[in-house]
């Protein structure tokens, strides 16, 4: 029977990433990761382990946050990726935006990229989260300088600024 | 380098079978959770990948006619985790999803990409065999189905043939039952130390695994016997020796052997108790 | 409470405000650059190959087929390294990279620089080493027994920079004696004594190292590199290479924080020897496993002290030897062992006191600086010895810290005066936050609840800083004092404090980025020592800076100098004469076109405390001459353990610190709250292990450390302000003490939950479990 044939081994893959179509060239084992921050020039995914545990690489695909370092490019061809460098037009990223730089909730800002589109990603999905469900969302993304505490305060304090006068729990 | 050669985006089941079937090398790709990460870390070199992508069969959850539970092999644990059918004691396996490593990476990784690996800290293979689970698996030779405790042989080994690719899981018709997942790890999204696979039938039967105490979840007949009929202290720490004795944990930087010999007994305890909660509130 | 009243903050985001790190905006919109996102044109890629051995000669090396793969431009090895160079913060035993021996798996033996990073890694595949194996040490007590196989053959060669008894695989000792611990014991009432255990820590930055090096025509190279000082970089880089320090420029990316693991050479002189090879710029970044097992890691530690009391609790006689597993090479082991015996009795008078130790090479990756610097280790030992006295004379743990504390004008241990001392404020505060001694209500029936202290204290004074204050044309200011900000905020704080001082508002404050060919020294970022170090500094240039404002006023005003002030917003004004004023600017642009000329201030000093007063203390073997001002904390944890599994939660943690004055409140209860979760994951989850020579678990797979899941319900972090007169605007140290009794109060938590006493960190849920089991079977303390 015939069957599909293969994505050669040096090949060209079409993405889409912020938006916008791109051909970047890409091998067979480049991530996604790699073809984003070596071949797009969007740096702000950062790569910590390349293992998929501490979230610096974390970007938004389809809506939902994953790890670029565990995404081969060539079979991201019919995906929408947004990265951080995106996603700044986004309401729910400005609100985190202010409220990490007002609390302080980052220190080196490593982790943050990722950290931010993980928390983005909560509050589109549950505009009023508890300290639970906050912490929950964000388990998959480390962080060694704060100590997670005024990242959560910060999350808290985006949710309430996003929500309409008066609603907040 | 890797050598790969190519990579396959199949449209069908029998597609990919028959390209599995085809190259020796080759190797199915799910959510790439682990896949990709041994790939990053050079541990595996694959001659070619079959992403299953866009397989539509292999995704999603459904209840089949018999009253079965089908979960694709492709379904995130996300989706595992979050499903609202009813399970009754098969929820143990939405439970142990709940579990896996942390959000980003069950939006990722699927149940059938993970019991491939079969390593034995996954949170599945225990839910699997407590549940009562049975493995769906194709290849060019057609369909065959293995309760899940076959499936699971040995250290990263499953039953799995060369060409064979895990198509679905299989839960049984819910029952009235609850069933839960205990799960003891050093930190939050780590593999399991040892865990504990709990199901409460209707008809008050229990069944129970041990995870991460050795090359494949343990079992024993004679323990569920045991505590189907008799769940007191005294019975369940009878029913812990005989899981005890089968088990053959590693010394690794996440607990001794010893430890692990000590923790069977003590979750299977919490287990029990929990899945008797657990039952008593949805009843 | 505090000393003399400060003056309220005079502009928009002085001194005493939490403004916004400064790279707020480029870290928040994912813009800011680290070493891995810099390019340059025509840039190789380079990587490393590592020893898979602990310990062999080496032979020779076959190049050829390495050479050979297309796209490789360049290959080092220890060939390329010039004989007799050797770097070494404490003691120069160290090559660039390894050069005629291998001393640990994991070791850098060669690097590639090719096109890609891929053809650079494979081609390091195709290096062979010609090795000749040798016997490998593996434990430090081992590497000093007679017949120990020598990991340093020249090491009575090497030059020190103190007398550190170097011999065989004693890398280096220190002693201290104060008193007679020796004829104390006869004067106490309880003396208990205990060994103690402690793990190797791995520093985890999110940021693995890396560097980019670049030749210019004239063989000049500029060096970027995640750093923790651009000054040692290049001391180090110069020093292993044989190159004079005006060839080296290093400069600083943004850096994904260090905690120590970046404050001594990593691959930066392979890197450098690379691009002079290549002749183009070659940028390196190490895997986040080559990180694992090629840098450093904090000193794996034996610790045994004996304590000495009084029936009332006075104590009156402490010894305490410790062993560090120095590692490979030296790196600042000699350091962090002579500072954990300046620390090892904790904020507290004791009059005789033994403390002496070594450090041991082993045939393991060189352990060195880790936040704390043998504090952690040390203080594990001390805060628990101290309740189980506690608990022997039944006396309350609080109580007895408070009978023993340092108070009024008690110097530290060795002699050197303490001129503010916040820390019965800071035992006040969290004894009453923490509902002492009674845990809060209990959980399920199957865990326990305690409550735990420790008192700490860390230095905030060390070696030396500058700072040149630059008024721009248009009356605007330029800071540059040559210290890295890693992520804690330095840029911000110390931007603060030249605004503060100018009565400017923080957004005419510039500062620049530390450049070894523009910025004044600065050893580093490290120990705690760039608010007080560098902030001194700043003070000071700023003041020269005023003087000279003043001066330009005077003659532009016609006035004397003693009637002038400086008004917020950048003005000169005669006191009470607001209308009687000149800009900055204006002063500045006489000074530019007209008179006197740019206005610079500089400052430039080193920390010249003495550490040792020797009537007080007599010492051999002391790395640091010069180090003090003591910053202080007490802690408090409320951890909850699982009785059926031995898993410990920290459900409450209340920390207060006395850094003389906050000068950015928000960064610094963030040092606080971070320094608390990564003690958290050094006092239980964190271990790296060895599997024979070789790291078992040199990935975040098998490496865990604390996420948002186990973060407590909640740290309180509270900041004291004594008023340090020395401080610039009074201010201490924050960065270190907030994890140096992390281990020791959990521990004692624990203990107060449980009845276990742990003798070794980390306390994982087996060894609580074990020491639970144990007790059932009345087997008493572990």
């Amino acid at each position: 029977m015939s069957h599909p044939s293969p994505v050669s081994l040096q090949g060209v893959v079409t993405l889409h990433v912020n938006g916008e179509g791109a051909q970047v060239g890409a091998a067979l084992h480049d991530t996604l990761l790699t073809v984003l921050r070596d071949r797009l020039q969007l740096t702000a995914a950062k790569r910590g382990c390349n293992q998929g545990v501490c979230g610096a690489c974390t970007v938004s695909v389809d809506g939902m946050p994953m790890r670029a370092c565990l995404s081969l490019a060539h079979n991201c061809e019919s995906v929408e990726v947004r990265t951080l460098e995106g996603l700044l037009d986004c309401p729910h990223l400005q609100a985190l935006q202010a409220a990490f730089a007002s609390s302080g909730a980052f220190q080196c800002g490593f982790c943050t990229p990722g950290m931010l589109v993980s928390a983005r990603s909560l509050l589109q999905r549950d505009p009023d989260p508890d300290e639970r469900a906050i912490r929950s969302a964000l388990s998959g993304n480390l962080c060694r300088c704060t100590g997670y505490v005024k990242i959560v305060q910060a999350v808290q304090a985006a949710a309430r600024s996003l929500l309409p006068e008066g609603a907040a729990s | 380098m890797t050598t790969l050669q190519g990579l396959y985006r199949p449209k069908t089941v029998d597609e990919a079978t028959a390209l599995l079937a085809q190259d020796a090398e080759a190797k199915p790709l799910a959510g790439g959770a682990t896949l990709v990460a041994m790939l990053n870390a050079r541990v595996i070199e694959p001659a070619a990948l079959v992403s299953l992508a866009d397989i539509d069969e292999i995704k999603g959850i459904t209840v089949q006619d018999d009253g079965r539970v089908r979960i694709g092999a492709f379904t995130r644990h996300r989706e595992t985790a979050a499903c609202t059918l009813p399970l009754g004691s098969a929820a143990v396996v939405a439970h142990a999803a709940s579990q896996i490593a942390n959000a980003t990476v069950r939006n990722m990784g699927t149940i059938g990409g993970s019991i491939s690996f079969a390593d034995p800290g996954l949170d599945y293979p225990p839910a699997l065999v407590a549940a009562g689970a049975v493995i769906e698996i194709a290849s060019v030779q057609g369909r065959r189905t293995l309760p899940a405790a076959e499936f699971f042989v040995d250290w990263y080994l499953t039953a799995l043939e060369p060409g064979e690719l895990v198509t679905a899981v299989l839960l049984p018709a819910a029952d009235r039952g609850a069933g839960v997942y205990i799960k003891h790890a050093r930190v939050a999204g780590d593999y399991a130390t040892a865990s504990v696979a709990a199901c409460l039938h209707a008809d008050a039967r229990m069944s129970v695994a041990v995870g991460a105490c050795g090359p494949t979840p343990l079992a024993d007949p004679e323990a569920d016997a045991l505590l189907s009929t008799d769940r007191s202290d005294a019975a369940i720490a009878r029913a812990a020796q005989w899981l005890v004795a089968r088990a053959d944990p590693l010394d690794d930087v996440r607990g001794s052997a010893d430890y692990r010999l000590l923790l069977i007994p003590r979750l299977l305890l919490r287990a029990v108790r929990a899945v008797e909660t657990a039952h008593r509130s949805a009843a | 409470m505090s000393g003399a009243v400060i003056e309220a903050a005079a502009c928009a985001g002085g001194v005493g405000q939490g403004i916004p790190q400064l790279e707020a905006n480029e870290k928040l919109t994912g813009s800011a650059q680290y070493i891995a996102d810099m390019a340059r044109p025509g840039m190789l890629h380079g990587a490393i190959l590592q020893s898979h051995l602990p310990h062999a000669r080496i032979r020779g090396y076959e190049l050829s087929q390495a050479l050979a793969l297309p796209g490789v431009r360049a290959i080092v090895t220890g060939d390329d390294l010039p004989d007799g160079h050797r770097m070494g913060a404490f003691i120069k035993d160290e090559p660039a990279f390894a050069k005629g021996k291998v001393r640990y798996v994991g070791e850098i033996v060669a690097a590639v620089a090719a096109d890609t990073e891929a053809i650079a890694r494979q081609a390091t595949r195709l290096i062979r080493v010609d090795y000749e194996e040798l016997p490998a040490v593996l434990d430090p007590a081992e590497s000093l027994a007679p017949g120990a196989a020598v990991i340093h053959e020249e090491a009575s060669s090497y030059v020190k920079v103190f007398d550190a008894g170097t011999e065989g695989n004693l890398c280096s000792r220190t002693s201290f004696r104060a008193g007679d611990a020796d004829k104390a014991w006869a004067e106490c009432d309880l003396v208990v004594e205990g060994s103690y255990q402690t793990q190797a820590q791995a520093h985890l930055s999110l940021e693995p190292c890396g560097a980019l090096a670049e030749i210019d025509a004239t063989g000049r190279v500029t060096l970027w590199s995640a750093n923790q000082s651009v000054f040692r970089v290049q001391a180090s880089v110069c020093e292993s290479l044989g190159l004079p320090m005006t060839r080296l420029r290093c400069l600083t990316p943004r850096i994904g924080a260090g905690f120590g693991n970046k404050m001594e050479a990593h691959v930066q002189p392979a890197v450098v020897l690379l691009a002079m090879k290549a002749r183009k710029p070659v940028k390196l970044i190490l895997s986040r496993e080559e990180d694992f097992e090629s840098v450093r890691a904090r000193h794996p530690a034996t610790i045994r002290m004996k304590t000495g009391v009084k029936r009332d609790g006075t104590i009156v006689a402490r010894e305490t030897e410790l062993l560090l597993d120095g590692g490979a090479y030296g790196d600042d082991s000699p350091g962090v062992l002579g500072y954990a015996l300046l620390m090892n009795c904790g904020p507290y008078r004791i009059p005789n006191v033994h403390a002496h130790g070594r450090v041991a090479y082993t045939n393991k990756l060189r352990f060195g600086a880790f936040r704390g610097f043998g504090v952690p280790q040390v203080t594990f030992a001390s805060e628990t010895q101290l309740d189980e006295i506690a608990h022997q004379l039944g006396m309350d743990p609080i109580a007895l810290r408070r009978r023993n504390m340092l108070a009024g004008s008690d110097p530290w241990f060795g002699g050197q005066p303490i001129l503010s001392n916040g820390l019965a404020q800071c035992v006040d505060i969290v004894e009453k936050a923490s509902g002492w001694p009674q845990p809060s209500a209990q959980g399920a029936s199957d865990r326990q609840r305690g409550l735990g202290v420790a008192l700490t204290a860390h230095i905030s004074g060390l070696l030396a800083s500058g700072a040149i204050v630059r008024v721009l044309e248009d009356g605007t200011v330029l800071l540059n004092t040559g210290a890295v900000d890693i992520g804690q905020g330095s840029n911000t704080v110390l931007t603060q404090m030249c605004a503060e001082a100018l009565k400017l508002p923080v957004d005419r404050v510039a500062i620049a980025s530390p450049d070894t060919d523009g910025s004044p020294y600065n050893w580093g970022t490290t120990a705690s020592r760039v608010t007080y170090v560098a902030g001194r500094s700043v003070v000071g240039a700023a003041a020269e800076v005023e003087g000279k404002l003043k001066q330009h006023a005077s003659e532009m005003l016609e006035c004397s100098v003693e009637d002038l002030e400086l008004l917020a917003g950048g003005r000169v004004a005669i006191k009470g004469v607001a209308q009687r004023s000149v800009s900055f600017a204006e002063i500045s642009g006489r000074a530019h076109w007209a008179a006197g000329g740019p206005i610079i201030g500089t400052h430039s000093w080193v920390f010249d405390q003495k550490t040792v007063d020797p009537k007080r203390a007599v010492v051999e073997g002391l790395p640091f001459p010069q180090i003090g001002i003591y910053s202080f904390n007490a802690l408090v944890v409320e951890v909850e353990v699982d009785e059926l599994t031995g898993k410990v939660r920290i459900v409450n943690a209340w920390s207060a610190c006395d850094i003389g004055r906050a000068i950015n409140p928000t960064m610094a209860t963030g040092q606080i709250e971070g320094a608390f979760v990564q003690g958290m994951g050094y006092a239980l989850t964190e271990e790296m292990v060895w599997d024979g020579a070789r790291l078992a678990n040199p990935s975040l797979m098998d490496y865990k450390i604390p996420t948002f899941a186990e973060l407590p319900d909640s740290i309180h972090a509270y900041l004291v302000e004594s008023n340090e007169p020395s401080g610039p605007f009074g201010a201490k140290s924050v960065g270190e003490i907030g994890i140096n009794g992390v281990a020791a109060a959990i521990a004692n938590g624990i203990a107060q939950a449980t009845g276990v006493r742990l003798h070794q960190l980390p306390l994982s849920a087996e060894r609580v479990l074990n020491g639970l089991l144990a007790k059932d079977d009345g087997e008493g303390a572990a």
